[in-house]
Formats: structure tokens, sequence, C-alpha cells
């Protein structure tokens, strides 16, 4: 029972950051923006976060600080894909190299350094109860922020007037530009917001997680969310649990690792990798990926002139 | 009022002008990273250049850092003609290393020692291809999105190789180095002018010719266009979709795999972790640049060959991370696509009333 509890307290800690970059580029998607570049996005994040606490000794500037480096290069990524009309899969990959280029080269100097770390607060009464207290409420803030954030985003996304426009950019600009909405301004806030969010997920890797910076820390966790983003069928209520599956299987490989279980380290490395693959296959022959995706999404939008 | 309005025609110059502009821009913009940290622009750029041209050793360097992001370059044209990115190359050209290094370590039979160095490129090329037929498969059979599939198995190639040279590949005499013994010299590729070229930087230099030829004078060259450009019309004309698909990323998995054969036969003599610093996502910008002429792959990738190069005498000078020649990468290529927005459209001032409305 101690293991299981732990590991669901656990999982649920490596689950948060793919949780929040999941959430911010299902709003871009929805938008009709794909954002390739979450690796570099979650990476600039985090190694931002971990510096601006290293140096404020406030971890929670660090995290909106992260934030904010996310919604930076997110900018980028908006200028060239919705102003400039690039093609989107060019600006994300660039924006990868762009991000693990920069931090590699920036973050050099604070590789081994301890920053300080979100504390995990503990919710009065309800971390008594015996496991499930372990498990359940003994997390760091933006654990519960996370899940706060699930229904907020299914309530934005499916009940409110700019949840609707969201969808209709994404679904069919055309029309939409028709019917009066602002569709590069919807788009260019929706790949903004899954930046900042992105950048957030970072902080919490470096700030919350691991706890460290080194070069590359994302390990390619912003592929793996760009996965879990097929896998949840754009909506916010699957992507968790995706998430903290797939930060279970971290940190289950890690655990089975310690146990000494005579399995290779490189082997329980590649296990992530291997079963977002097998999950997304399983998605796309589901079918997921066709009923779920919005239609124009990768599309630039570019209305039509007459001159 | 400011709006955008899509030209008529490019004016020839800008076309031109674009990519010398962007590299420029690049520059700056990392000369005042560099200034950041304190060090002259200018003179880490000299010693950049001086350290690529200004010696046999350094001249002879920027050949052999080329000749892989050759390879890795034209394994993402191929398939991207066809519609299709490979963000795996670097996967492959470890999957190409490790396939090599199997026959140089083991293969044992005293009276055909010579057929080692030939079955070693052989291996190779089928060890690149065999690693991009699990994602060219999966995107023919079930369209699986190919930038994902590609760029995980990444990870996976490199923690295989990670794992043979902690693990069963490990050398006898190699302390606690993540390295597997030194070839024996029949499974050295020949190096000349008593400096690490080597043959393989000739081959790479061949291997895109080849590839000119069989994509702009073949009929399946033409097949990749077809499919790449529009994929209906192609099954309209009677082309196999997805034969040209899977097929597409095999050969440039094949070339990626070379690529890995020649770092570890050329280069390194031995499997090591590490085998290539990226030479594969260096691939993406090459390809990019040479937009799809594997010609043209050549001249990018000897651009970028010589800021690895001038990136390791840097690191070297002045103790920057080589890192910054992906920031680099990442710029020269933004600035080109964000600079291709000016030879479609144009941006008017004109009065309150939008023209043409």
């Amino acid at each position: 029972m101690d293991f299981i509890s732990s590991l669901i307290a656990a999982s649920m800690r490596a689950g948060t950051p793919l949780l929040f970059a999941t959430l911010g580029e299902i709003i871009a998607e929805r938008s009709g923006v794909l954002n390739l570049g979450l690796e570099g996005v979650m990476v600039t994040g985090a190694m931002t976060g971990f510096y601006v606490s290293l140096v404020t000794g406030n971890p929670w500037l660090g995290i909106l600080a992260g934030g904010f480096a996310g919604l930076l290069l997110a900018t980028i990524h908006a200028f060239f894909t919705v102003s400039l009309k690039v093609d989107q899969a060019v600006t994300g990959l660039m924006l990868v190299l762009l991000g693990l280029g920069m931090t590699g080269f920036l973050g050099r100097d604070f590789v081994g350094k301890v920053a300080t770390y979100l504390q995990p607060v503990e919710i009065p009464v309800l971390s008594d109860i015996p496991y499930i207290g372990e498990a359940f409420f003994k997390h760091d803030p933006l654990v519960y922020a996370g899940i706060f954030l699930v229904p907020l985003l299914w309530y934005i996304m499916n009940k409110t007037r700019y949840g609707m426009e969201l969808f209709a950019v994404g679904e069919n600009p055309e029309a939409a530009d028709t019917m009066g909405i602002a569709v590069d301004k919807i788009r260019f806030f929706a790949v903004l917001i899954g930046g900042f969010l992105a950048g957030i997920a970072g902080a919490h890797l470096s700030l919350a997680y691991a706890k460290v910076w080194t070069d590359g820390l994302t390990a390619g966790r912003g592929w793996i969310c760009l996965a879990l983003v097929i896998f949840s069928g754009w909506m916010p209520q699957r992507a968790i649990a995706g998430a903290y599956l797939f930060g279970g299987l971290d940190v289950l490989s890690f655990k089975l690792q310690a146990a000494g279980l005579g399995v290779s380290y490189q082997f329980m490395r590649m296990v992530p990798y291997i079963v977002t693959i097998l999950v997304l296959l399983l998605s796309v022959i589901r079918g997921k990926d066709k009923f779920g995706a919005p239609s124009a999404l990768g599309k630039p939008y570019i209305r039509e002139q007459r001159f | 009022m400011i709006r955008v309005e899509r030209r008529l025609e490019t004016p020839r110059h800008i076309q031109l002008l674009i990519p010398f502009v962007s590299i420029a821009a690049s520059l700056i913009f990392v000369g005042i990273l560099l200034m950041v940290f304190g060090i002259n622009p200018i003179e880490a750029y000299e010693t950049m250049i001086r350290r690529a041209f200004g010696t046999k050793f350094g001249l002879t360097e920027l050949f052999v850092k080329t000749a892989p992001i050759i390879l890795t370059g034209l394994a993402v044209t191929i398939p991207l003609r066809a519609g299709l990115w490979n963000i795996g190359a670097e996967g492959q050209l470890y999957m190409g290393a490790f396939a090599a290094s199997v026959v140089a370590l083991y293969f044992s039979v005293p009276s055909l020692l010579f057929l080692v160095l030939p079955l070693m490129a052989l291996i190779a090329l089928f060890g690149g291809m065999l690693w991009a037929s699990i994602p060219a498969i999966l995107k023919a059979k079930f369209n699986l999105n190919e930038i994902i599939s590609t760029l995980l198995l990444n990870y996976v190639a490199i923690y295989w190789v990670e794992y043979l040279v902690y693990g069963p590949m490990r050398g006898k005499e190699v302390y606690n180095f993540p390295y597997s013994d030194l070839f024996n010299d029949y499974a050295i590729l020949p190096r000349f002018f008593g400096t690490r070229f080597h043959i393989g930087v000739i081959i790479a230099f061949f291997i895109a010719i080849i590839i000119y030829i069989l994509l702009t004078k073949t009929s399946y060259g033409f097949a990749v266009k077809v499919v790449g450009a529009n994929p209906k019309a192609a099954e309209y004309a009677g082309i196999n979709r997805k034969g040209v698909i899977i097929s597409a990323m095999l050969i440039g998995g094949a070339i990626a795999g070379f690529a890995g054969m020649m770092e570890v036969s050329g280069l390194h003599l031995r499997l090591r972790s590490a085998v290539s610093p990226g030479y594969g996502y260096t691939g993406i910008p090459v390809a990019l640049l040479a937009k799809g002429n594997p010609l043209a792959v050549i001249v990018a990738a000897f651009l970028f060959g010589l800021l690895y190069v001038g990136g390791s005498a840097m690191q070297t000078t002045y103790g920057i991370p080589v890192a910054i020649v992906d920031v680099f990468q990442a710029l020269v290529v933004l600035f080109i696509i964000g600079g291709d927005f000016f030879t479609k459209y144009r941006i008017v001032f004109s009065g309150l009333r939008p023209r043409g409305v």
C-alpha cells in the first residue's frame, strides 16, 4: 500500500507538467494552430523558471517567469504562423531548435546549482487520511492548480462565447470570418495561452519535479504532450488521464530501476517513447484523431482577396 | 491604414536577397547574445573563419563535418519532396552506426577481411532503412503522424546505442567510458593528407549527385514530386501513393544510416555514445534552405559544417557551448521563412479604404 500511494503521488507530480503543456496545446490546436515547438517552449520555461528562482529565491516568481518565457516563444510562433501565414510545422520545429539551443547556451552556468523549489502543501484533515492523504493531498500547489484547470478549460471551451469562437475558427475559419469573428486575433491569443501554459509546465518540471536544471531537461516531454493531445481527442477532461498515466510511466521506470529488477537503465528510459507511439497508434486506429481533430488544424487562414 | 496584399509576381532581387539578409540578421542576433556574455562577436566570428579556412586541418575538418550533414540533409529532403517530415535522421544515423559496428567488431573471417568495409556500408544502409520503415509503414497504413513517430524513435535509438556501449559492446580497455573497442584497420575508412579527411566525405558528395539524378531525371523522382505536391492527383494518375511514401522514407533512412557508419568508421573509429552532435536535426534546416534540391543541400550543408567547425573553435577558445549552433540554425530558417512572406505579399500603406473593396 505504501508503494501504491507513493506511486500515485509521484505520478501526479510527474504528470502535472505534461498536463499543463497538453492543456495549452489543446487550446492552440482547437483554434487551428499546431505548435510543434512545445519541446522548445517547455525547456525555455524550465530554464527561465529555474534561473529566476535561483536569483530571487522565490519559486513562484520562477513559475511566473517560466510562463512568460513560454509566452514569448509562443509569440514568435503566433507571429509567423498567424500573422505571416508561414508553415506551422517548419516554425514549430525551429522553435524546438531555438529553445534547446538558447537554454543550452544561457543555462550552462547554473547546471548543478540548487534553486528554491516549490514546497508541497498539506491539505488540512484530508492529508491525515492514511494512504489516501499521502497519495492525493500532499502536493505542491501547481498539482492542484492543474486539476482545477481541467474543469475550468472544459467550461470555457464548451460553455462560453470565447470557447465557441475558438471552436469556429479551428473548424471553419472562412465561416467564422463571415460571421464577424476575428480569426487571426483568436488564433494569436490561443497560441499565446498555449505557450504560457507550456512555459509553466517547464517551470514545474525544474522547480517541483526534477528540482534541478540540466541541458535538455524536458527530454522529449514536449513531443509526448503532442501525442497526448491526439490521445485526448482535443478534450481537457481526457488530457488529465493521459498526463497522469504518462507521469506514472515515468515514475514507474525509475522505481523498478531502483528496486533492482535487473533491467538496464537505458531500456527503462525507452519505455515512455515506445508507449507514446503505441498509444498514438491506438488513437489513430480507433479513429479518434479524425473525429476529434479540428478540421482546419495546421492550415493558415488567408482571406480571399479581390484585386 | 496598413494592410497586407498578395503580390502578383515576385521581384527577383527580393528572392535572391533573402538568404543573405537572413544569414546576416542571424549573425547579428547571435552576436548580441555573445556580447551579453562579454565576448566580442567580431573576434569570435574571426576565430570561426580562421579556424575553418586558415589551416589545412581546419579546412579538412570543414569537409569532415559537412559530409554527414549532406547525408542527413538528403535524409530529410527526399521524404520532404514526397510531403513527409523525417525528423528521425538522428535515430536512423545511430542505427546505421550500430549496425556497422556489429560487423566491424564481430566479423572475423581472416580471408574475407577485405569485405568488411563494403559489408559495413551495406548493413548501415539497411539499419537506417529498417529504423525508418517503422514510421513509414505506420504513416502509409494508419496515417500516423510521422513527425511525432520519427522524433520519438530518435530517443529509442540513442538509448539503444547507449545501452550497448555501457553493456554488451563495451570495450575491454576503455576504463569507464561508454566506448566499444577500437575497430581494426580493415574496418576503418581510408584517410588522406594525414588528416581526418576520409573517403566517406567523397562518397557523401557522390550520394548527393545520385539522389539529384534520381529525383529530377527519373520517373520515380517525378512520382515523388507529384505525391508531395498533390496526393489526390497522384492517385488519379495511377501513382502508388503509399509505395512512394514508404520508399521515400526508406531511402532517406538508408542515407542517414550510412552517415552513421561514416561517423564510427571514419571519425570515432569505434562505437560510442554521442555518435553525432545532432547532425540528424541539422538536416532539417539544411533541407529547408535547399528547398528540396539535393545539390543545394551540399551548399547548405557547408554553411552548417562551417558552423560546427566554428562552434567547436568557439567552445575551445571562449568556452561557449556548441548549443549556440542550434540557435543560429533556428534563426536562419526563421528569418528565411519570415522573409518568404515578403516574396508572396507586400505591405501596403493606404487610406482608410482598402484597395479593391
